[in-house]
């Protein structure tokens, strides 16, 4: 590449020719309100520093001027408000965000403006705002802390706002599967994943970049004699014409799991000012591997000296990336400062794009002959054995002091000081799942300890930072990687490459500056921080970086965690191994909770399950209730009614004094069935049920293996070997669990069969005086359903409607004459309307699930506020219901002392003594002199109801000793929604005691 | 985490639902400690580092029970059985002992 | 008295299915199934009698043969649904129960589950955002059967064809639930419709 006039247009900055952009096409961006040109291909910063723009943002606690120090996802500094309205997004890196037309972006964490902001005042309390202020500060008077120190402390905190509107974007989620991932798309994962995708094996590429190339490219490195973007190119073609090899780009692996399982974002829709029709904004990547090439590449680490976080500032591999990738020079006039031997090649590569680099300032007292002919031929002024101490400027680097080896300092002036103190391998994904990291002495930096398995190493992560051992190390890593998830592997020759450098001798921190020297630059902890942690006692790494929250912004500390170890280590006089690791947790870099939600968001959270007559009862204007997934009906309003109250009291009189029908194919039903049958019941119903007939129906029980209740429903006998249970539909799924696991675990030797029934039956109750007449229209005549022919609690197989199949059961829960009728739910909805036709001349009505409780209620009878989880069948009247003599599940623990304890609260029913007063449950129950405390609590109201047919409010509920005391007088408290009621003990059944209405 | 069922190969960890130890066996209702039996079978457990013998179930699967050996500090697991085989097992080992 | 037909109505709510290249989806919801699982001991009668009555070879693990027009599909342990169109008012139910009695337990399924048939040049793709089955043709063919979810709705695919066509089967009341799924996994590649 030969050197371009710099600077064309008003893109100050922007070479003439070279890098990957499209300078065919112009793109205009706003920030901060003024109107700046970039191309296709770059990203914000990158179009930023083309148009001369070196001021981004203001540090977190200090307001300090901030600039750009990198060029990729490591970015500590140019964070910005990227677009507005409800797609407005705080705190993204403008080294990611990539340019497209119309983008607007606004800088953070400032006011007025960015150039003068006044809430830089705070740099002159930087005495007192040192790492862990807060802990000390803050806490006289204590009165001021509520109304004055924390709204201040809570203004203050983050950098950007989130938008408050609703995200108007979609998110996916999937899954991948692969022979081999390979996670990383520089030199050494293409060359991985060629040579994985040359035998038979399913690969996936993975790089977090829109372009493939990784540093190769960033440095405009020579492949095979060529520029390394042609060598990219080529691979990008050959790979992307195999059907067995997909390529996310734009996608982040972030995390680590186990069984080979990576998650990962793919950013599909970022690069667009809105996505596509049908896109998501972004995909969240689930990638199951057999074997895994960790390619992820280097990351450099700067220098800590005075001023080191002014703008013009930069990474030397950023610098470069700027250059080659974007084809932009962010500065005319540079030092570049370093400790390592690509400082030369930056030199070099800087002269190339036609920059005037003032001197090359090496730390080394010793410089090799690689950098000696470099400096020779590009003619940049070496300075060995000498340091940058401070980068002077506020707003912009001017200038960089620099101190000689013979202590003499010196000034050069300067707008861009490139930095190179090494290179720290990107080696979190080893470390998610507890490996440790290892120091390496050569290349003073973490290597992958243990990782994860299936997982190899190729590139720079690996400790091969040279181009031609990355290229190798791919080559071989993916050959192997193949073979090893069994496809045979394939010899691909390994391109050449010009040798490289990696020598390096640490400088981590440079001694003798005079302004702030930063190590955590997007959190603002600098060299001093670190130094107040040690005197503090904070010696140990994971406490110095709680202290100082050194690592822990969005950056996570990629280029302080090193850095702030070794000087940590130097002060307290020991080896970096000896003072600590890092070790990274999962997501490497921010993951929007979008993203993790995918579809599931709003309605769409959990799937919604609709009954059989829901369409029907749509058409009525049904107000629905949520029960678990379940949309049910829960009362029908009609016009002119003027609220719930009056429409569940209308339905409770109606299925009374008529008929109503109730849609219950929500409950759990299931079809049991074999030799060992009815033994395997007896097992697990705390009732009996060996002597259950063929053709009639029993309420069954079920407990826990420590006696508690655990459900409660219906159990049929179909036949000699076939039985038909239900659940509540709460407990429908856990109850088959419970099921199965009783049947493959505990009686595996039993003959008996296990099929969940629930949605094969639309289920609706029909009650009422009236039941059996309505029943007659719609039953065909050959099926007998008269009391004689058909008892209380007969089950029976018939058809209706002139041969549909259906069961019918004569069971109730409302307490009057009524019947179940069950048909195949394809006939759901034709079976409600129906019903409702023949029921007209009986005034009959539908209910739902609020009428349907307040007549349990008036009935006693238990449902899920009784199945709370804590009582015994005994607590609620069941007791005598308990077999005696067989075992079943929950027959021992059940018989403990504290659960036969006459003293437990037992369930009773209760009456308001002023019968207007509203009752609630979970009011307590106190004697009425008794003190409200803990010591007196005799108990709980689990369930109360408004009676139509009382014509009060009733309650049912747990009072210790109940069944003993009623007619007693006790105090239901509830100071929570300011209710304190008298209450008279009473038989929890209020409606028909005798129980005559169910047998007609 | 992946689960290998025997049944459906292997799967997520979120298609399971773990339900405790697979080692403590039933105890006889009507032996004479039957009570503290009970309470050791449903309550006591030691926790210990390293391999433990569990019951999972295959919710979003097969429903089959599992009985799976897994290394807790780990997660590697070492095997997958059916639960129905090991109980069975189980009962014909004790019928042969106890004849 | 008793003399009204109940018309049969569909899981769905108000279901467009897409119908393109890429994505074609479909509910088959004129079907009579019914599972069936071997009493205990009779395992080998039940693949005998099946083979007897239809010329299948019950798969014996997670797997589907078609024979003599049923499908048979592994729908767990020792346990098949055996699938076909009930044109002439056929019942599985009570046809297996018949040819089984003494040997499997015969239960009627052929309302609890809709069959969604998906089929199209993307239809992998589109299932793989809410299938953690991995559907490589190495991995999964017609014959192949995952009991598995499609973004929670529990179902039993499997592959019909090579084209490639998948069959998944749910329990009826999430049958809106998954359409709506479908209809979001398949927006990119499918012209957005209501």
């Amino acid at each position: 590449m030969t050197a371009a006039p710099i600077g064309y247009g008003r893109q100050s900055n922007r070479l003439a020719s070279g890098g990957l952009i499209d300078r065919s096409k112009t793109l205009h961006f706003t920030f901060d309100g003024k109107t700046y040109a970039g191309h296709p291909g770059d990203t914000l910063a990158s179009a930023l520093l083309a148009n001369g723009v070196v001021l981004t943002a203001r540090s977190f606690k200090y307001h300090r001027p901030r600039g750009i120090l990198a060029a990729g996802s490591e970015e500590p500094n140019a964070l910005v408000e990227l677009r507005d309205g409800a797609r407005r997004e705080p705190n993204t890196k403008a080294t990611v965000a990539e340019l497209f037309d119309g983008l607007t972006a606004t800088s953070q964490n400032r006011w007025p403006s960015l150039a003068f902001d006044l809430l830089s005042i705070n740099s002159l309390f930087s005495p007192v705002f040192v790492a862990g202020f807060y802990y000390k500060t803050f806490m006289w008077p204590a009165a001021l802390w509520e109304k004055l120190y924390e709204p201040l402390i809570r203004r203050a905190a983050g950098l950007g706002r989130a938008s408050d509107d609703a995200d108007p974007d979609t998110y996916e989620k999937a899954t991948a599967f692969a022979d081999v991932l390979v996670i990383g798309g520089g030199p050494a994962g293409l060359a991985a994943a060629q040579a994985a995708a040359r035998t038979s094996a399913r690969v996936i590429l993975v790089d977090e970049n829109a372009a493939l190339g990784g540093r190769a490219v960033d440095d405009a490195s020579e492949i095979a004699g060529n520029p390394a973007h042609e060598w990219v190119k080529m691979l990008e073609g050959e790979l992307s014409r195999n059907p067995e090899v997909r390529i996310l780009r734009r996608t982040t692996v972030f995390g680590s799991y186990d069984g080979g399982t990576y998650g990962a974002l793919e950013r599909v829709s970022d690069h667009l000012p809105h996505p596509a029709p049908g896109a998501p904004r972004q995909r969240l990547w689930r990638l199951v591997a057999k074997k895994v090439v960790l390619a992820t590449g280097a990351t450099e680490r700067p220098i800590v000296f005075g001023g080191n976080d002014r703008p013009g500032v930069m990474l030397a591999g950023a610098v470069r990336t700027y250059v080659n990738r974007y084809g932009v020079v962010p500065g005319q006039r540079v030092v570049v400062f370093t400790n390592n031997d690509y400082g030369a090649t930056t030199a070099s590569d800087l002269v190339r794009a036609g920059a005037d680099v003032v001197a090359l300032v090496d730390s080394r007292p010793e410089i090799s002959d690689h950098v000696y002919r470099i400096t020779n031929e590009t003619g940049v002024r070496l300075i060995s054995n000498a340091a940058v101490t401070d980068a002077l400027g506020k707003r912009h680097v001017t200038g960089a002091d620099i101190r000689l080896g013979d202590g003499e300092r010196i000034e050069l002036a300067c707008d861009l000081i490139a930095v190179s103190g090494g290179w720290n391998p990107n080696i979190q994904l080893t470390t998610h799942l507890g490996g440790k990291p290892v120091w390496n002495d050569r290349l003073h930096a973490f290597l992958p300890g243990a990782v994860p398995a299936g997982m190899s190493l190729a590139g720079a992560v690996a400790g091969d930072l040279t181009l031609a051992k990355s290229l190798a190390g791919g080559n071989a890593a993916g050959s192997a990687a193949a073979d090893e998830s069994g496809h045979k592997a394939i010899a691909v020759p390994v391109p050449t490459a010009i040798a490289e450098s990696d020598a390096v001798t640490p400088l981590w921190r440079v001694i003798g500056y005079k302004g702030k020297a930063f190590v955590d630059q997007q959190n603002d902890v600098t060299e001093k921080d670190i130094a107040l942690a040690e005197r503090e006692g904070f010696r140990a790494v994971e406490h110095l970086k709680r202290y100082t929250t050194l690592g822990m912004a969005t950056d996570q500390g990629r280029t302080a965690n090193v850095n702030a170890l070794a000087i940590m280590a130097e002060l307290t006089g020991r080896t970096i191994p000896e003072t600590g690791i890092t070790v990274a947790r999962p997501p490497y870099s921010p993951v929007a909770l979008g993203a993790l939600a995918g579809h599931h968001r709003g309605k769409s959270f959990k799937p919604t399950r609709l009954p059989p007559s829901y369409r029907w009862a749509k058409e009525q204007g049904c107000v629905f209730v949520e029960t678990g997934l379940w949309l049910r009906p829960s009362y029908f309003p009609r016009p002119g009614e003027r609220d719930w109250l009056e429409t569940v009291t209308r339905e409770v009189n109606t299925v009374r004094n008529a008929v109503g029908i109730c849609d219950v194919s929500t409950l759990g039903k299931v079809d049991v069935q074999g030799a060992g049958a009815a033994a395997f019941l007896d097992n697990i119903y705390m009732n009996g049920l060996k002597t259950l007939t063929v053709g009639k129906c029993r309420y069954g029980g079920m407990l826990r293996e420590d006696g508690i209740l655990m459900d409660d429903g219906t159990v049929a006998r179909l036949g000699e070997n076939h039985f038909f249970i239900t659940t509540t539909t709460a407990n429908a799924v856990k109850v088959v669990q419970h099921m199965e696991y009783c049947a493959q675990w505990l009686w595996p030797e039993l003959d008996v069969q296990i099929v969940s029934a629930t949605e094969q039956w639309a289920q609706y109750a029909v009650a009422g005086p009236k039941s059996r007449a309505l029943l007659q229209k719609i039953v065909d005549p050959a099926f007998d359903i008269s009391d004689s022919g058909f008892p209380y609690l007969g089950v029976g197989e018939i058809t209706v409607c002139g041969g549909i199949k259906a069961r019918l059961f004569r069971l109730s829960f409302s307490g009057e004459r009524a019947y179940e009728i069950g048909v195949p739910a394809r006939y759901g909805d034709a079976l409600i309307r129906r019903l409702m036709e023949a029921g007209e001349e009986f005034g009959a009505c539908s209910y739902g699930t609020e009428a349907l409780g307040v007549m349990r209620i008036e009935k006693g009878h238990i449902s899920g506020p009784e199945l709370n989880g804590t009582t015994t069948p005994q607590d609620v009247g069941l007791g005598g219901m308990v077999a005696k003599k067989k075992d079943f599940i929950g027959s021992v623990l059940g018989k403990r002392p504290g659960l036969v304890d006459p003293d437990r609260p037992s369930l009773v029913g209760f009456r308001p003594v002023d019968r207007s007063a509203r009752l609630r449950s979970g009011a307590h129950f106190l004697a009425r002199d008794a003190r409200p405390e803990a010591a007196n609590d005799e108990g709980y109201m689990t369930s109360v109801a408004y009676s139509p047919s009382s014509g009060h409010w009733v309650g049912l509920g747990l009072l210790r000793r109940g069944p003993e005391r009623l007619g007693e007088i006790v105090r239901a408290y509830d100071p929570v929604r300011g209710a304190d009621t008298l209450v008279e003990v009473v038989s929890p059944v209020f409606v028909d005691p005798e129980g005559g209405r169910v047998r007609g | 985490m992946r689960i290998a069922c025997p049944h459906c190969g292997e799967r997520s960890l979120d298609e399971f639902l773990y339900s405790g130890d697979a080692t403590v066996k039933r105890p006889d209702f009507a032996g004479t400690t039957a009570m503290d039996d009970f309470v050791t079978y449903t309550f006591e457990r030691t926790n210990p580092p390293g391999p433990h013998r569990e019951l999972w179930y295959h919710a979003a699967g097969c429903h089959a029970w599992l009985v799976v050996t897994r290394n807790v500090s780990t997660h590697a697991v070492a095997s997958v059985e059916l639960a129905r085989d090991v109980a069975l097992a189980a009962k014909s080992a004790t019928k042969d002992s106890a004849s | 008295m008793a003399d009204h037909i109940l018309t049969p109505s569909s899981a769905f709510m108000d279901w467009h299915p897409p119908a393109t290249p890429k994505l074609a989806a479909s509910a088959r919801e004129t079907l009579t199934m019914a599972s069936f699982a071997a009493a205990r001991g009779k395992e080998q009668a039940l693949r005998e009698a099946i083979s007897a009555a239809y010329g299948a070879v019950l798969p014996k693990s997670a797997g589907r043969v078609e024979a003599g027009g049923i499908a048979f599909v592994w729908a767990g342990p020792d346990q098949w649904l055996a699938i076909t169109e009930h044109e002439g008012a056929r019942d599985l139910e009570a046809e297996l129960k018949e040819k089984l009695t003494g040997i499997a337990s015969v239960v009627d399924q052929s309302d609890s589950r809709v069959v969604v048939r998906i089929s199209g040049s993307r239809a992998r793709s589109v299932l793989a955002k809410g299938v953690p089955i991995d559907l490589h043709p190495r991995a999964f063919a017609p014959g192949s059967v995952a009991i598995t979810h499609a973004s929670h709705v529990g179902i039993i695919l499997w592959q019909v064809d090579d084209a490639p066509t998948y069959e998944a089967a749910m329990f009826r009341s999430y049958a809106d639930s998954f359409a709506h799924w479908l209809f979001e996994a398949a927006a990119e590649y499918v012209s957005a419709q209501p």
